[in-house]
């Protein structure tokens, strides 16, 4: 056939085009927020009341490029403007394997950095909330202190591409390199904070003044972690999602370089979202867990859950959207339990501008702030009033 | 107006198919050389889009002429979403998107797949089997679209009105079957036979008896992955 061998330089001409994006996200903010847990506090926000003004909320830089007929190598990248060890580093770096459907199942795997398949909430691009600012307590968690480090492969039936209502998604992974998860949530509990950390940066308060903020992307005790998890779908409209995850860490381990343990960490998570033809909403996810560790023969322990409810409405480029969690951590040096309230607002008129205003307030009683120098009373109030305006260029390299 | 009844077919025949679809025909005492057919959601509204064929059953008669068609990929979408050509007809697919999509199809009537591409880089696609061809982007789950490949020597797709009107049509008996992507049947295809005989308008008149599945959601905003 003529025609093949123009077809096939065509293919080979087009398919190894990149795509890009450039987005950046800034911020006015007003906040009443105890000093925070990225500076040496117990408070559950990003900004607290120093941080009243402008700041990068995110910059972000994200690259897809196809390998081939099949494969993708998925890059995304960013700065969140504070004084992180990279100014930019990466939140997620992944080469991803599509064969096509056969006979109505789909296959991918994943191989590099990811997020687990378990938030219904961050479905925007770069692992965002579309609904609010910043993300519930889960989401937050889950992109302060986790990373899929490792090998994830997901078998889909497509049951809506042939005749039926439902699909349904089976998901495992083996991973390494995130021994550390688990010792945000022992040091600070949960917080609400839209910033994600970098693979090869740091998060939590600095322990000493010699002594940086925690990495959580290393592999400490060799030996591999899972997960696995199920999602059922109904048309576009309702999607219910599971996922056991158990990093199998040893708790006695102990790498002197980054001065933390292999925390074992291991929790259920589910969550159920319905949208509806007519713009709304309905979001609700359930998270529980413990971790451990074992300095010196003791045993130490904490155990955390957190559960939300969210309800947008859409009306056009315009959404309103409010979302109440609850969270509580029994730990090892003491208890925190709180919950919250968000409010947002957000106009997203074309591809390139976003707008929200958010209204944001967090009621925690957290023991261990008594044990603060100086001390501070273990209930606190704090709230923040937060616009954020996004400008997204997309492209083809 | 196919609905416009003549004083001879208002003997309505009502019947219940098999598959819950109320079927009506209005039977015309003289003769037609039309069929006009009126498609009704169970709510009574009409049903626009809806695929119907009309083939022959005797006597018989050859496929309609294969025809040359486009589906574009715009906005993360299959344009259209639905069509039905005669067998033996191409389509092209070109994707006016800034983003790459690979299209597939792993229905039994026509198996194909084009790999990731922009533009128009592909030779049409022939479809050479009767049956229904869905069809997907590798990339972009969301994107879903029909093809109905028939032998029928009459086809269309119901107006806004939920009409649609066969002309020229032979004296015979028909075979008339009806499709849409959301009918609540399993299998999504209900049938009805029709005679047609002389010179003036067959009508007939189909109810659904069970509501449509809700309609894939669209307009979500541009940042939002899935």
């Amino acid at each position: 056939m003529r025609a093949a061998p123009l077809v096939l330089l065509a293919s080979v001409a087009v398919a190894h085009a990149t795509d890009y994006e450039l987005s950046l996200d800034l911020r006015a903010v007003q906040s009443d927020g105890r000093q925070p847990y990225l500076d040496r506090g117990q408070g559950k926000l990003r900004y607290d009341d120093n941080d009243d003004g402008l700041h990068v909320g995110r910059f972000r830089a994200a690259l897809n490029q196809p390998l081939g007929e099949v494969f993708a190598a998925h890059i995304e990248a960013s700065s969140w403007g504070d004084d992180d060890k990279n100014p930019i580093d990466l939140t997620e770096a992944y080469v991803e394997y599509r064969p096509y459907p056969r006979a109505g199942f789909r296959s991918r795997v994943r191989l590099g950095a990811f997020y687990p398949p378990m938030s219904l909430e961050n479905r925007a691009r770069g692992w965002e909330t579309p609904y609010t600012i910043t993300p519930s307590a889960i989401s937050s968690w889950i992109g302060e202190e986790l990373r899929t480090v490792g090998l994830e492969g997901q078998v889909d039936w497509l049951g809506t591409r042939t005749g039926h209502v439902f699909d349904l998604q089976l998901t495992a992974a083996l991973y390494g390199w995130n021994d550390p998860a688990g010792t945000m949530i022992a040091q600070h509990g949960f917080v609400f904070s839209d910033r994600q950390t970098t693979l090869f940066g740091r998060s939590g308060e600095p322990r000493s003044d010699k002594l940086p903020k925690n990495e959580l992307f290393h592999e400490i005790d060799n030996r591999a972690g899972y997960y696995v998890g199920a999602q059922v779908r109904y048309l576009d409209r309702v999607v219910l999602n599971g996922l056991h995850y158990d990093n199998r860490g040893n708790p006695a381990a102990y790498d002197p370089a980054i001065r933390d343990f292999a925390w074992q960490t291991k929790f259920d998570a589910a969550a159920l979202r319905a949208d509806t033809g007519n713009g709304w909403t309905g979001l609700a996810q359930w998270l529980s867990g413990e971790t451990y560790i074992a300095p010196a023969g003791m045993w130490w322990e904490w155990e955390f859950a957190s559960r939300s409810v969210l309800l947008a409405k859409r009306y056009g480029p315009h959404m309103l959207a409010a979302r109440y969690d609850h969270f509580e951590v029994e730990g090892q040096f003491g208890d925190e339990e709180g919950h919250a309230l968000d409010v947002c607002y957000s106009f997203e008129p074309n591809a390139r501008w976003r707008v929200a205003l958010e209204w944001l307030r967090v009621r925690s009683n957290v023991e261990t702030r008594a044990g603060l120098i100086p001390a501070q009373t273990p209930l606190a109030t704090e709230s923040k009033l937060e616009l954020s305006v996004r400008y997204t260029l997309e492209g083809v390299l | 107006m196919p609905r416009t009844a003549k004083p001879h077919s208002s003997a309505i025949l009502t019947a219940t198919c098999m598959l819950h679809l109320l079927l009506c025909v209005g039977a015309p005492a003289a003769s037609a050389a039309s069929l006009a057919i009126h498609v009704q959601k169970k709510d009574g509204k009409p049903l626009v889009g809806a695929v119907l064929t009309v083939a022959a059953e005797s006597p018989r008669l050859p496929p309609a002429a294969p025809t040359h068609a486009v589906v574009d990929q715009v906005d993360l979408a299959f344009v259209p979403d639905v069509i039905v050509i005669p067998v033996g007809s191409t389509i092209s697919f070109p994707n006016s998107d800034a983003v790459s999509h690979q299209v597939y199809s792993f229905s039994s009537a026509r198996r194909f797949q084009l790999p990731l591409y922009r533009g128009k880089p592909y030779p049409p696609v022939t479809f050479d089997r009767p049956g229904l061809v869905t069809l997907g982007c590798n990339i972009h789950d969301n994107m879903l679209a029909y093809v109905v490949v028939t032998d029928a020597p009459f086809f269309g797709r119901t107006d806004a009105h939920g009409d649609w009107i066969a002309t020229n049509i032979p004296n015979g008996t028909y075979r008339v079957t009806l499709w849409h992507p959301l009918l609540s049947e399993s299998g999504a295809s209900v049938e009805r036979t029709v005679h047609v005989d002389g010179t003036e308008r067959a009508e007939l008149a189909m109810r659904l008896s069970r509501a449509l599945r809700p309609a894939p959601i669209s307009s979500r905003p541009h940042s939002w992955d899935y």
